[in-house]
């Protein structure tokens, strides 16, 4: 704790007071840090939530779904008070009161299906932290084998009525009311919030590989002697492009992404570090493209539509992508993406499944963040200041038809197809809690 | 904690170890300086809101980015609510970023007491951040904090680093009245010199630079394109600092001049930080309420801007063109909402009005045919139907009648009303407040309306040698210096001649001593009149010169008094010794040509009551008390002062009983031999009463002459 006194917090101080923090001084911290744009950039927000939501969960001392379901969303629900912009907080939300529903129906079904129980439970025990896990453990396998043979029948019928149940805000009712009591001494024994917690275990790994899992489709797209072009300091993107280059010999363009991000953009071509805050500590340092020999040319955002008749394909990375196939993606995007439509040039996003939000886009001018307007004239120019109104748009939103194809870490699909993935992580009943 | 010198050998570690020390930081809540009245005189200034959010948010906001864990927070008027505030605030919750919050209260009148309290206290365990609580920065202060700490490391006497932001030559930010001046040494980041010289007064339009500071360093910055944020980063060196020199009383004025004047006496050093990026302003004045509102809406701050929604409970959300607008907003179909407003919730907008550039507390009524334009309104404002404001702050609970209009610059107060159809006049100050006795003083339907309640805010000119600045700067009220200023200086006019002139007479021992600028005003017009009249420059001349001094330096009528009795005086002694002129000629030549410069400080004519008169013979017996052959030269001006029809007699008859002028063994002894004079005087007037009482009388006197 003391420590951190004097630094700047940021996501690295937010996770280290984590654990010596009550936990609603933390949420109340992170809320914060949100507002003050002191962990900001998907990947930092997203990490900071699940590892939030992994304390809130261990936190809570039930075991009741309902409770911890209402519990998650209330939690949640303040977060994306706190800066609604960034999607991914609501994402990781949505994705862990996902695997609540999930568990709770598992429950259920009374793991008709051996092998799927099997396989989540048994990494649970060793990891749960409380004791009635433990015993739980026993309890379980005392109490599975009469199941199948119970469960079986009913259970087509009880998945339809079972869905929409959790909904209503009645947090008894999944576990009590339903199964017809004919296993009561099961259901409040179990402990799901083990199972959550290693799912919200698994959200922080896909986390923390997720570029790589991206870039190992790197080879599929990326071609000899092709011509790049990206944008912005992207991390997934640079990812990308290295794992490429350790084959095959290509040309990069990079636009410099001016005046929100040229720093960081320099600093990635360049290779020098750039110092700066958690983007840089989550990732381990890479080496720059030049350094394994590809030609990187740093061009300003006005001169890609000049360049890009010599383009091959556009990669380009993103802040959110929607569940229609639209982005919201750093500023100057849009203006490569169209530039690209008209040279028909494919137009590749490379982004984590994480930042796929559920979201449709119905006011798109609602997601993009206004930031600081003294990067685009200085602040001691009094005159200007006074006379002038000066908006520095943080991001841009590219409609679906711009785009041609999305890499994430499930491979590649077409934006039209997004809306499938965006079924398969989250549930219909988070979409909006 | 380790030495030292460990510490710098091995820099890393030193660094790490010096992290582990928590930052402590004092704000002080109040800035003991009058510039937000009549606001203030019912919440403490910190708690204003800005941007619909109290100043003290964002200073909270900066020191809980900066990594602060311990503050001190000393507040001045108004403690108890401020106490309130903070004890209801997040920052008291266990969720605070700050382990310790601690409120002091005191009855310090001034930073220089606080900072003695504090130094008393022994609170203050290693370097600390000083702020005033109306400080808005998105400023990282870790950089600034590094450089201090390597600076103390090398050098113990380092003790203090001031950040400044850079901000061009003219900057809506930046304090318009009076300039801060830094003298840097560029290759050391050192603050060599200080001053802040006033834009309004000729006199102080210099800057003194010792030579050695000139000598001694290779390369000079002057800089006056810099935002004094006042965020200083101290040791506690400054604190013994404060408390070895108790009469110490600002923080720039006196203890950084101060300090850096007598750095061959303690040796101490005092650095600079200039930030190139990111906000820091202070909001100062009003004027400086206004830059930093607009700076906060076009998101100069930011993230410190209305949709980061600071306040817990705050739902604002950004539309398009800079138009914030929290949730639960009722707009009429036909009003037109337009660029850089902030609109709190609750408030409703009628048909057919028209906002722009305006920030709309919560909870106000705006009626129909409204027309608001750069106004500030807060919480729970009402605005009648078909009223106009413009450029204007109005504060919680104000109530302004149908068709009105408030003009550029005017400030209503907690709790006024204002009745129907009433104009509120440019800059014009009304408020409900209860003065200090503690009753709310009867409301002047002149000025706020049949049905009306509030009374205007008269500033008290005290004789605080930091005053000229506050008057200044409240004169200055809003934008538009210069016409603020003029208008200032018209109704300090208008207001003399209404029995003003009285109370200021009657301080006049004490301003006599106490007040410095107003002696340099006496003494530059008393140099200036003496030249003239050493020249003989015609009468006309001579009184625009004086005019144009006045209005600069914002002088009171007594002052221009002294100044022209001085100089008459010392050209009349002067006359007499060098060219051995007999006293009677000599005050004739003087006082009969330029009898005009005279009668123009004299308001007093048609009253009965003649303070002015009275004053001005207090003043020149004042001034003759010094004098060699003083008495004789009394006798001589009184008589040619009547003569010349310049003092009427009751004038005498009542600077004869004045206490002023038989107040002291000198002045007794200046005025004997004036004594037959006035004797004289009231024979005559008897006389005159019983020849004819119909006549008037001053005919009479002269004719008789």
């Amino acid at each position: 704790m003391p420590s951190t006194a004097a630094l700047t917090p940021g996501l690295s101080s937010f996770l280290k007071s984590l654990k010596t923090n009550p936990i609603d001084t933390s949420i109340d911290n992170l809320i914060s840090l949100l507002k003050r744009r002191q962990i900001r950039h998907s990947r930092s927000c997203a990490t900071a939530t699940a590892y939030l939501l992994l304390r809130v969960i261990s936190a809570c001392r039930t075991s009741d779904a309902g409770k911890l379901i209402e519990r998650v969303q209330s939690v949640g629900r303040r977060l994306i008070a706190a800066q609604p912009r960034e999607m991914v907080v609501g994402n990781i939300v949505r994705r862990v009161l996902g695997l609540i529903r999930d568990e709770a129906e598992d429950d259920r079904e009374g793991d008709f299906t051996l092998s799927e129980a099997g396989s989540e439970s048994q990494p649970q025990t060793p990891r749960a932290t409380d004791d009635p896990s433990v015993h739980e453990g026993s309890d379980r396998s005392l109490s599975r084998p009469p199941f199948p043979t119970i469960n079986t029948t009913p259970i087509s019928m009880f998945n339809l009525l079972s869905h929409p149940e959790p909904q209503p805000s009645l947090p008894g009712t999944p576990v009590s009311a339903s199964p017809s009591g004919r296993f009561p001494s099961y259901t409040p024994t179990k402990d799901i919030r083990a199972e959550v917690l290693d799912g919200i275990g698994e959200i922080i790994d896909e986390l923390g590989q997720v570029d790589d899992q991206i870039a190992a489709y790197a080879l599929d797209h990326i071609h000899s002697n092709e011509i790049i072009l990206t944008h912005t300091s992207s991390t997934t993107v640079q990812r990308f492009l290295l794992k490429a280059a350790a084959k095959r010999k290509f040309t990069v363009i990079h636009a410099e992404s001016y005046p929100n991000n040229h720093e960081a953009t320099h600093a990635t071509v360049s290779g020098k570090e750039t110092g700066d805050d958690e983007i840089m500590s989550t990732e381990s340092f890479q080496k720059p493209l030049i350094a394994l020999g590809i030609t990187v040319i740093l061009i300003p955002d006005s001169a890609v539509f000049a360049l890009m008749s010599r383009v091959n394909k556009v990669i380009l990375g993103t802040h959110s992508v929607l569940a229609n196939g639209g982005l919201v993606a750093a500023a100057g995007t849009r203006v490569i993406a169209r530039a690209a439509k008209l040279h028909q040039t494919p137009v590749v996003v490379a982004s984590g499944v994480y930042k796929l939000s559920p979201v449709y886009p119905f006011d798109f001018e609602s997601l993009i963040e206004y930031g600081d307007a003294s990067k685009v004239i200085p602040y001691e120019d009094g005159d200007l200041v006074d006379q002038l109104d000066v908006q520095n748009p943080l991001y841009d939103y590219v409609p679906a038809e711009l785009v041609d194809l999305y890499i994430t870490n499930l491979g590649g699909h077409a934006p039209s197809y997004l809306y499938r993935i965006v079924s398969d992580h989250y549930r219909k009943e988070d979409i909006s809690f | 904690m380790a030495p030292k010198g460990k510490g710098s050998s091995k820099p890393r570690g030193n660094a790490t170890e010096e992290v582990e020390e928590t930052l402590q930081a004092v704000v002080l809540a109040d800035t003991f300086e009058t510039r937000f009245e009549p606001f203030t005189l019912d919440q403490p200034r910190c708690l204003l809101p800005l941007a619909n959010t109290p100043l003290l948010e964002y200073t909270f906001e900066f020191l809980a980015n900066a990594g602060v864990e311990e503050v001190f927070l000393y507040g001045g008027a108004h403690s108890d609510k401020l106490e309130k505030y903070i004890n209801a605030s997040k920052w008291r919750a266990s969720s605070s970023p700050f382990t310790k919050l601690t409120f002091l209260k005191s009855t310090s009148t001034s930073v220089g007491d606080v900072m003695r309290d504090l130094d008393g206290k022994h609170l203050i365990t290693g370097d600390f951040i000083v702020v005033s609580g109306d400080v808005i920065s998105n400023l990282p202060i870790e950089g600034a904090l590094t450089a201090h700490r390597t600076r103390r490391a090398a050098d113990k006497n380092a003790i203090m680093t001031m950040i400044l932001r850079e901000a061009g030559r003219n900057h809506r930010t930046k304090s318009s009245s009076e300039m801060p001046i830094f003298v840097i040494d560029p290759t050391k980041d050192r603050c060599l010199h200080y001053e802040e010289i006033d834009r309004h007064s000729p006199e102080s339009s210099r800057l003194n630079i010792d030579t050695e500071i000139i000598e001694t360093h290779q390369e000079l910055d002057i800089r006056q394109d810099l935002i004094d944020c006042s965020i200083d980063i101290c040791t506690p060196d400054v604190l013994s600092l404060w408390s070895d020199s108790f009469d110490y009383q600002t923080p720039r004025k006196q203890f950084l001049y101060g300090v850096l004047k007598d750095y061959e006496l303690n040796g101490k050093t005092i650095h600079t930080h200039i930030v190139e990026d990111h906000y820091a302003a202070r909001v100062r004045n009003l004027k400086a309420y206004d830059a930093v509102s607009r700076d906060i809406i076009a998101r100069w701050a930011y993230p410190l801007c209305p949709d980061t929604n600071l306040l817990p409970g705050h739902s604002y959300d950004l539309r398009g063109g800079n138009l914030y607008q929290e949730q639960g907003v009722m707009l009429a179909r036909s009003c037109v909402v337009g660029r850089r407003t902030v609109i709190g919730q609750g408030t409703s907008i009628g048909d057919k009005t028209t906002v722009k550039n305006t920030v709309l507390g919560r909870n106000c009524k705006i009626g129909k045919n409204v027309t608001l334009d750069g106004a500030y309104i807060w919480d729970g404002a009402v605005i009648g139907d078909g009223s106009t404001v413009h450029r204007a702050v109005i504060a919680d609970g104000v109530v302004v009648g149908n068709g009105c209009t408030v003009e550029s610059g005017a400030l209503l107060s907690y709790g006024v009303k204002i009745g129907d159809g009433v104009t509120v006049a440019e800059g014009r100050r009304l408020t409900n407040a209860a003065s200090e006795d503690g009753h709310v003083p009867a409301s002047e339907p002149a000025v706020v309306g049949e049905g009306g309640r509030g009374y205007e805010y008269v500033p008290e000119e005290d004789e605080d040698d930091e005053d000229d600045e506050s008057t200044v700067s409240s004169g200055l009220v809003y934008n538009m210096a210069n016409l603020s200023l003029s208008t200032e200086s018209i109704s300090t006019l208008s207001s003399e001649v209404s029995g003003y002139g009285g109370s200021q007479a009657g301080s006049y021992d004490s301003s006599l001593s106490d007040d410095e600028e107003g002696d340099h005003f006496v003494h530059d017009a008393a140099a200036s009149v003496y030249d003239s009249l050493r020249e003989g420059v015609t009468p006309d001349v001579v009184n625009l010169e004086l005019v144009s001094l006045r209005m600069t330096a914002n002088a009171s009528d007594n002052q221009v008094r002294r100044a022209v009795i001085s100089a008459f005086m010392k050209r009349i002694q002067q006359l007499m010794e060098e060219d051995n002129q007999h006293a009677g000629d000599a005050v004739r030549s003087i006082f009969k040509p330029y009898r005009e410069i005279v009668e123009r400080t004299l308001f007093d004519r048609a009253t009965g009551a003649k303070p002015d008169q009275v004053d001005l013979l207090v003043l020149l017996q004042q001034d003759l008390a010094q004098r060699p052959r003083g008495d004789t030269v009394l006798l001589f001006a009184a008589k040619e002062l009547y003569e010349l029809e310049m003092v009427e007699e009751e004038a005498f008859e009542q600077w004869w009983v004045d206490e002023r002028s038989y107040g002291s063994e000198e002045m007794k002894r200046v005025r004997s031999q004036t004594q037959q004079f006035v004797e004289w005087l009231a024979n005559a007037e008897e006389e005159d009463s019983d020849e004819d009482e119909s006549e008037e009388e001053s005919e009479e006197e002269s004719d008789e002459e």
